[in-house]
């Protein structure tokens, strides 16, 4: 009796312990944003080491660019909430800084896509064939430029 | 006067042919009981735990018993694992994107900014 007790917990310590010391082996560690990306990028792609560390400064180059881009995309929603505000307080809104606002927001919406289109464009000059086609395929077809797409 | 044959005869006749055990006292004891113990065995057969306690009384099986006990643990932890995998696959593609598009890093930074205490 004791035995098969004893056998039983034995198993099961091994299979628990075996379990959990796998797992915390094997489990994705968690690193910064941008590392995160582009280990996951090397490994999906199977890029080579030099392909990585150009994708990488390529990455590093725009990402100030992309912040700033995205600060002014946050000023122009707390802008447009204002106007929102504006109209429903009071009433009317000023057309004229309305129309500024807008072509403003347009200009800005568009620096977006083409700074993503550039630096998908220039991730994907650095890969063969099939690494673009694998890289554009894990892409919304909006951040594609038509030099990207592939036939 | 002929006598009817006594059916002891031919055992008795048997049992002097068979020469004696050499066995010592003690090991004559332990056969008999030996014995004694087997043909209670072949009488009443193992109740399931009977069975279970004597397959786990043995060194070979108990020890083949823990190393499948571990080999399924691991079994499921790859199974575990290569599932966290997926699921991080899919984060890390849709946290790149998000990354490489300002537009979504301002829808980012909204979700942060509502989500965080107003200082």
């Amino acid at each position: 009796m004791k035995r098969v007790i004893l056998v039983l917990l034995l198993g099961l310590a091994g299979g628990v312990g075996g379990h959990y010391a796998l797992l915390f082996r094997l489990q994705p560690k968690n690193v910064s944003a941008l590392d995160a990306q582009l280990a996951w990028i090397q490994r999906d792609l199977q890029l080579t080491p030099e392909q990585y560390a150009r994708i990488r400064a390529i990455h590093e180059q725009s990402s100030a660019h992309l912040l700033a881009l995205a600060g002014q995309v946050a000023r122009m929603r707390t802008e447009f909430a204002a106007f929102e505000h504006q109209r429903k307080t009071v009433g009317e809104i000023d057309f004229i800084e309305f129309a500024h606002f807008v072509e403003e927001r347009r200009l800005i919406d568009r620096e977006c896509l083409k700074s993503t289109q550039r630096l998908v464009d220039a991730s994907a000059d650095v890969m063969n064939p099939q690494q673009r086609a694998r890289y554009l395929s894990l892409l919304p077809i909006s951040h594609r430029s038509a030099v990207a797409t592939p036939n | 006067m002929p006598t009817t044959p006594d059916p002891l005869d031919p055992l008795l006749d048997r049992w002097r042919e068979v020469a004696m055990p050499k066995l010592s006292s003690e090991a004559l004891n332990h056969e008999v009981w030996r014995r004694i113990a087997d043909a209670e065995i072949a009488e009443n057969p193992l109740t399931i735990w009977g069975r279970i306690e004597n397959a786990f009384s043995r060194p070979s099986f108990a020890a083949a018993f823990v190393a499948a006990c571990t080999l399924f643990g691991l079994f499921l932890a790859e199974l575990r694992v290569s599932h966290l995998q997926a699921q991080r696959n899919v984060q890390l593609a849709q946290a790149y994107i998000r990354l490489i598009d300002p537009l979504l890093q301002a829808d980012n930074r909204d979700v942060a900014s509502a989500r965080s205490p107003q200082s």
